[in-house]
């Protein structure tokens, strides 16, 4: 095991540390938090070798710039970015081998996407708050890394047995599509659909337009909506990621991984969890579209995301052992991938 | 062995991947006992897939993951929770027993600034107000936003209103009410709730392990004290008072 040490060249506006969330901390007050977009938060780790959960960087808009004082195996996803190492173009969605001293720049084209991710092979000694390093800013855990910062990662990589040409590997990646236009979001009615007449149609026929006042709490989409005859009492209740909710105002906000309590507000749909990664990457100006599905359907999704990643892993896992790189998959984890 | 005193339970998908339980009972306050109680024997006997809960007024969300257990199943473990479970603070080994807490609270026009408009709206003395909240005995039936514990049984003689403009900056230790629920803000922030008084204690401290000391369930009392008392100790972390031994 060493330990390498990775500096800020370039923070970029915000770039924090991240992982896939809390676990077991909604039922004490504090959301899961986590990646925006955990799609790609996923497979930026398995493309290192991580677990899916590992510590790795998030990033939202500007310039991220690191280097590395010993050779690293890192990974880039997330929104379509330009990724150069050393100068050089690099691909991102794959895994990058970086010589120590060399620079990794990523550029995310935010008319595409809103957030990368880089995975480092190893673990980042990072705080964590509940068990988590994913930022709570709200309890006082910004987790903000700023331009100058030294972050260490404690890794078992050094280097390949053989050499290497680029592309290192050729993998399966599952690489989602990051349209120009109006994106997709398969949604599943709810108990709160049917209290507001006309609003199934209403959904499906509008566009809505995500504006510059959302943030990881929730999207506030522009567009047409409907509201409930009469007054509803207000009891605070806890609504799934993904809601999306009518407020008293005539907007749509469709909840996030950093949500809390609601109080009261109609729920008219939830968006399936195979959608979720794609509203992390949904920025200002996106055009959202709303199409209802069933819950086998929306199942049906999520398992195949599942299985996707799961041949990632498995890919991975050769991949690296006929290189001569086995961790820092632990036997077990290799075990479990592998059978 | 307790059975359930809170009778059948409703238990409806929300999404993909979480189910809402709720208790069809007429009683409000039967309604609100039965979930905690629901809740910690749910937890208690946690089926496998089930990933959180998140602890509503009235409600218990339940989040799973589908791809390890179905809805039905977590519908059909709770069914059977809320039939025949037993009560974990009487019946399961280091359950955790209920705490009581004493909040030592300064209630005046600087630290509570919609004193005045409660006791308008109450149509009595902000003194009045005071005394109303210092009679109370408080129960935790969940922690909001941040670790917050909202807590009811506040004794007025009709619920309150929220603020109409909600506040921007609220600061720390803001004790603060609305409809018969009490909070306490532990981190500076917004709120439309109104704020009646300020503890000195830290409510949350993510620094610790453990960054509360209170759970559902728990009950509170505030204690009215005064600036200077306030200002001659050091209050610290909120702990609970001293159980007797």
């Amino acid at each position: 095991m060493t330990t390498v040490a990775l500096e800020i060249t370039n923070s970029g506006w915000v770039t924090t540390f991240q992982d896939l969330g809390r676990r077991d901390s909604e039922r004490r007050g504090v959301p899961t938090g986590g990646a925006a977009d955990q799609h790609s938060a996923t497979i930026a780790n398995v493309l290192v070798g991580n677990a899916r959960g590992a510590a790795l960087l998030e990033n939202l808009g500007g310039e991220l710039a690191l280097v590395p004082d010993a050779d690293v195996l890192l990974a880039v996803t997330g929104a379509p970015a330009e990724v150069t190492v050393a100068g050089a173009p690099a691909r991102p969605w794959s895994p990058l081998f970086v010589p120590a001293g060399q620079e990794v720049r990523v550029r995310a084209d935010l008319a595409r996407g809103m957030r990368t991710y880089l995975a480092v092979s190893g673990t980042f000694r990072a705080g964590t708050l509940l068990g988590s390093v994913a930022p709570d800013p709200r309890m006082g855990f910004g987790q903000l890394l700023a331009e100058g910062q030294r972050m260490l990662v404690d890794t078992q990589f050094r280097g390949f047995r053989r050499g290497f040409e680029p592309p290192l590997f050729r993998l399966p990646v599952p690489v989602p599509h990051f349209g120009e236009g109006a994106w997709t979001v398969d949604v599943l009615a709810s108990h709160g659909t049917d209290t507001i007449a006309g609003i199934r149609e209403l959904l499906e026929e509008s566009s809505y337009l995500v504006t510059p006042r959302s943030d990881h709490v929730g999207l506030r989409l522009e567009g047409p909506v409907r509201h409930p005859e009469g007054d509803t009492e207000i009891v605070s209740q806890g609504v799934p990621i993904g809601a999306l909710q009518i407020p008293h105002a005539d907007e749509l906000i469709v909840l996030g991984r950093y949500r809390s309590l609601t109080a009261g507000y109609p729920i008219v749909g939830v968006t399936s969890r195979a959608c979720l990664p794609l509203l992390g990457q949904a920025g200002p100006g996106r055009q959202l579209r709303f199409r209802w599905i069933d819950r086998e359907t929306s199942l049906r999704h999520c398992a195949q995301r599942d299985a996707e990643v799961g041949a990632l892993e498995r890919a991975v896992v050769e991949a690296f052992g006929a290189r001569g790189f086995e961790a820092p998959l632990s036997t077990t984890n290799r075990e479990a991938i592998l059978t | 062995m307790t059975t359930a005193q809170y009778g059948a339970i409703t238990v409806e998908p929300f999404g993909d991947s979480a189910a809402m339980v709720t208790i069809p009972h007429p009683h409000q306050s039967a309604r609100r006992a039965g979930i905690i109680a629901f809740r910690d024997r749910f937890l208690a006997h946690r089926p496998h897939g089930v990933l959180d809960v998140v602890s509503g007024l009235e409600s218990l969300l339940i989040e799973f993951d589908p791809l390890r257990i179905a809805l039905e199943h977590v519908a059909y473990a709770a069914r059977l929770v809320a039939q025949w479970a037993p009560s974990p603070a009487e019946d399961l080994p280091g359950a955790r027993s209920v705490r009581t807490f004493a909040i030592p609270v300064v209630f005046d026009e600087e630290t509570g600034p919609d004193l005045a408009s409660v006791a308008e709206e109450l149509g009595c003395t902000p003194t009045d107000v005071v005394e109303a909240i210092a009679q109370s005995t408080l129960t935790i039936s969940l922690l909001g936003a941040a670790m917050a514990p909202m807590m009811g049984g506040l004794e007025v003689p009709r619920p309150l209103r929220r603020r109409a403009e909600p506040r921007t900056d609220v600061v720390p230790g803001s004790v603060m009410l609305a409809g018969t629920d009490a909070i306490i803000q532990p981190f500076p922030g917004p709120t439309g709730w109104r704020v009646v008084g300020r503890t000195p204690h830290t409510i949350v401290d993510i620094s610790r392990p453990e960054p509360v000391s209170f759970a559902p369930g728990d009950v509170v009392r505030f204690v009215p004290v005064t600036p200077d008392a306030v200002a001659a100790r050091e209050a610290g972390f909120l702990l609970p008072e001293k159980e007797p031994t």
